[in-house]
């Protein structure tokens, strides 16, 4: 259970991240570019948590 | 013809001159080095131009240099980790040029530009650029120990 809860805080820290870096790059925001930006960025951090996981051995 | 088509000329022959000398001829240490301060180069070239001709999107070009250039020199790193081993290549004056050029360029690309989104974008391409020269530019001096393609596999 509490690894599980460290796996999700760290997607979530991921999510936020690059979500506002997606939102800091674009040239326009608007809804559209919102959820697209989200959705990228929930896939992006999964792949970024395992990839950390791995890399660190565990 | 404004300051920053000038600054970017310069720079560009200035910079990316000698960088084509430095990786067309001499050894192997000094080629692997010049193209790494070359995509620096490049990258800066790109921001001046952006702000020259007043076209935000040569940003993204810059910002996609700032990422992979370091990124490229690390996987050089990586593959001549045997050919520089023995010597390897110290090019911290060289570093410090990069840094201090990409500092002075992308302040004075935040005071053109005036707070906002565009000026997070530009600090954010700037921070990239010094921290991958400072980690490419150590990787080739052999900072990172034991992160050869030979020792590792």
């Amino acid at each position: 259970m509490g690894r599980a809860a460290a796996v999700a805080a760290e997607v979530l820290a991921w999510w936020l991240l690059l979500t506002g870096a997606w939102l800091v790059l674009i040239s326009t925001v608007d809804a559209l570019e919102y959820l697209v930006g989200a959705s990228a960025a929930l896939l992006a951090a999964v792949a970024a948590q395992a990839a950390r996981r791995a890399m660190s051995g565990r | 013809m404004n300051g920053w088509l000038v600054a970017a000329t310069v720079l560009l022959a200035a910079g990316f001159g000698p960088v084509v000398w430095g990786v067309a001829t001499g050894p192997l240490e000094r080629r692997v080095v010049a193209q790494n301060f070359g995509t620096s180069v490049v990258c800066l070239v790109m921001l001046l131009l952006s702000q020259a001709y007043v076209r935000p999107s040569y940003v993204d070009l810059a910002l996609v240099l700032a990422v992979l250039g370091p990124a490229g020199t690390l996987v050089y790193a990586r593959l001549l980790a045997d050919d520089l081993g023995d010597d390897p290549p110290h090019a911290n004056l060289l570093t410090v040029v990069a840094a201090s050029a990409a500092t002075v360029i992308v302040v004075a690309m935040c005071v053109a530009t005036g707070p906002g989104r565009a000026t997070v974008k530009l600090v954010l391409i700037g921070v990239l650029l010094v921290a991958g020269n400072v980690i490419a530019s150590r990787a080739l001096a052999g900072g990172f120990p034991g992160a050869g393609a030979s020792t590792r596999d």
